[in-house]
């Protein structure tokens, strides 16, 4: 054990000197993180934002009197659209549908004649498609409210016009609907794991080989399990810190933005954190060790790095999986290594109860994973081709 | 005292049906007692580094035995390898550490305490002139300062036997002299070491007992006075290890 402590302390020291690690971790941990949690919290609040407040641009508003009522009384609030709207719309720079009301547009309506409004918009954005739709929400309503008056001014039942209603009945739990978001802390997370682990994995495996420091190493009379726990603690610390920082950026963005939608998308307290640590931790282990013994095979640092990013294009890429297949969750999912913790830590997000077996399944496999992975790992170095590289 | 009997070993080179066997060692025998400096002679893939790595506990030997005072080395590797100091070929220095903190790991894994191994590093740093090397990363170090600290790192538990190979390769005369200093004075003090070279002039200049090894085997043992036989030692080798045609 004082083995591995001194083999900790030393592969610790040798990492933190190296530039690379702090590139990872600084780069991992505040870029990936937060930014883009802020940046989709933005989207989120400003799409909602807008449709909550039925803010209605209107160019000419003067000419239907009748039209602002209308949108007054549905509790709209009317304004009027800045006279360069066109071109504001077009750079993007004016997200929001505007309603254009011709000059002659009421007297030809009170006479009858077709009228017409315009409904400007340039969807090639997402929040002017929202904002494009509930303005024409609002123009139907009142449409309908339109022919419903003169209707009953004929003594027509206004009935006659919708014969039958469709009420949207919407299953989904109300959380649900931030899928996208509750796709992306999790899978970030697992991300982080792999990024921190990476490079110091390579260092202390080929790097180690090809600098031939392996073999002085290893004419140390020391066990070669012991030589493979230092080792490993230092990889595995360098993927936890990177989990903690990248998690902790996500607990401090989640204060900063105190937006009620994103608040009604997920949850992450200090509940959901406990969960994230004890599912993700043994996760970071695993990846330590799986990356250290994919390392260990190649000859090189650049052999390694091409063995090491298979598994990184697969922790990448199983958590997308279901999203494609329109996979359910499933138990099957937790046995496998970053599915079944992405199916976990996503419904821990959206509130959801989540029991002891489906807590601890995917750590105890991590755990598993790492053992043999260390076993396979303290064999090699006790193999001849591996060590002169044959 | 090491000691060589009959050792054998060969590598798979290849894959599928090209895959063949190559003997890279097929009869070294040699004794190599305390007290004495003795060389491995011979030309490039005579089967020099192949020995020393099993004798070092790296490499399993495919047949014969190889023991280091008196311990089997595939008995008894963890054993073995605590009273053997190696300079490989390979210095495998750790570029962002200090010399100094490259010796100490090694020191710490072998179990030292603080004050027997600083003392230790103060002396032989006073033996090979590299006081000033200590405490700067070995990054940019030259061969013989790489040479050095590899050195100072491989005798920090002051081992009873040395095994180094090609350790004068790369090195200029300062760095060359110095290590022929240290290797005499560890010889004075009684410690079995043994060095591989393909230098003639290396060999003349510091072995006690020569051992000449071709193809794999052991052509001849014996002082360099006696192998030479009265001619020039280069002469001699030559015949040995090419044979007469050459």
């Amino acid at each position: 054990m004082k083995v591995a402590l001194t083999v900790y302390l030393k592969e610790l020291a040798d990492a933190l000197r190296d530039r690379r690690t702090w590139m990872v971790v600084l780069i991992s941990s505040i870029v990936a993180g937060p930014v883009s949690l802020l940046l989709l919290a933005s989207f989120v609040s400003d799409i909602e934002a807008s449709a909550a407040k039925r803010e209605v641009l209107v160019a000419g508003g003067q000419h239907a009197p009748q039209l602002a009522n209308f949108l007054a009384r549905a509790g709209a609030r009317v304004s009027e659209a800045p006279a360069d709207f066109r071109e504001r719309q077009r750079d993007g720079r004016l997200q929001q549908a505007v309603i254009v009301v011709p000059e002659d547009f009421e007297r030809r309506l009170a006479r009858g004649e077709d009228a017409r409004l315009q409904l400007v918009f340039d969807d090639s954005g997402t929040k002017a498609q929202a904002s494009s739709r509930a303005a024409a929400g609002l123009l139907r309503a009142w449409q309908r409210e339109l022919a419903s008056q003169g209707l009953m001014a004929r003594g027509v039942s206004p009935q006659l016009l919708t014969r039958f209603s469709v009420e949207e009945v919407n299953l989904a739990p109300s959380r649900s609907r931030g899928a996208q978001l509750l796709f992306l802390v999790p899978w970030l997370a697992m991300l982080g794991s792999v990024v921190g682990a990476i490079s110091v994995a390579i260092d202390v495996t080929a790097g180690e080989r090809e600098r031939g420091s392996l073999e002085p190493l290893l004419m140390n009379p020391v066990p070669a399990w012991a030589v493979v726990l230092g080792k490993w603690g230092v990889v595995a610390t360098s993927a936890i810190a990177v989990v903690l920082l990248t998690l902790a950026g996500f607990a401090l963005a989640m204060q900063f933005v105190r937006s009620e939608t994103l608040a009604a998308l997920m949850q992450f307290g200090p509940r959901e954190l406990a969960v994230f640590l004890a599912v993700l931790l043994p996760f970071a282990g695993f990846m330590a060790a799986l990356l250290m013994l994919a390392a260990a095979y190649g000859r090189s640092y650049k052999e390694a790095q091409t063995y090491a990013s298979y598994i990184t294009m697969l922790v990448n890429f199983l958590p997308i999986l279901p999203l494609f297949l329109s996979l359910r969750d499933a138990p099957w999912q937790l046995a496998v290594p970053a599915l079944g913790q992405q199916m976990v830590l996503a419904r821990v997000l959206r509130g959801e109860a989540v029991g002891w077996p489906e807590l601890m399944a995917p750590g105890a496999l991590a755990l598993a994973g790492t053992l043999v992975c260390l076993a396979l790992l303290a064999r090699l170095l006790r193999a001849e081709r591996i060590v002169f590289a044959r | 005292m090491i000691e060589v009997g009959h050792l054998s070993k060969s590598f798979v080179s290849g894959r599928g049906r090209r895959q063949q066997r190559i003997a890279a060692v097929s009869d070294v025998s040699f004794t190599a007692p305390d007290g004495q400096i003795t060389a491995l002679l011979g030309p490039n893939g005579a089967g020099k580094t192949t020995t020393l790595r099993i004798l070092a506990t790296l490499m399993r030997a495919d047949g014969g035995t190889a023991r280091v005072g008196g311990l089997d080395v595939q008995a008894q590797p963890l054993a073995v390898r605590a009273s053997l100091g190696v300079l490989s070929d390979a210095r495998g220095l750790y570029g962002r550490l200090t010399a100094r903190e490259n010796v100490a790991y090694y020191a710490c894994l072998r179990g030292l305490a603080d004050a027997t191994w600083q003392a230790r590093l103060a002396e032989m740093a006073r033996l090979l002139d590299m006081d000033s090397l200590l405490d700067r990363p070995t990054a940019g170090f030259s061969t013989g300062e790489r040479m050095k600290v590899a050195l100072a790192r491989a005798l920090i538990h002051d081992p009873a036997h040395l095994i180094l190979d090609e350790p004068t390769n790369g090195l200029d005369v300062l760095s060359t002299r110095a290590l022929r200093a240290l290797l005499r004075h560890l010889r004075e003090r009684g410690k079995c070491i043994v060095f591989s070279s393909h230098i003639m002039q290396e060999v003349d200049a510091l072995a006690d007992t020569l051992v000449i090894v071709a193809h794999g085997r052991t052509v001849a043992s014996g002082t360099p006075q006696a192998i030479a036989a009265g001619g020039a030692l280069e002469d001699a080798f030559v015949r040995l290890a090419f044979g007469e045609a050459a």
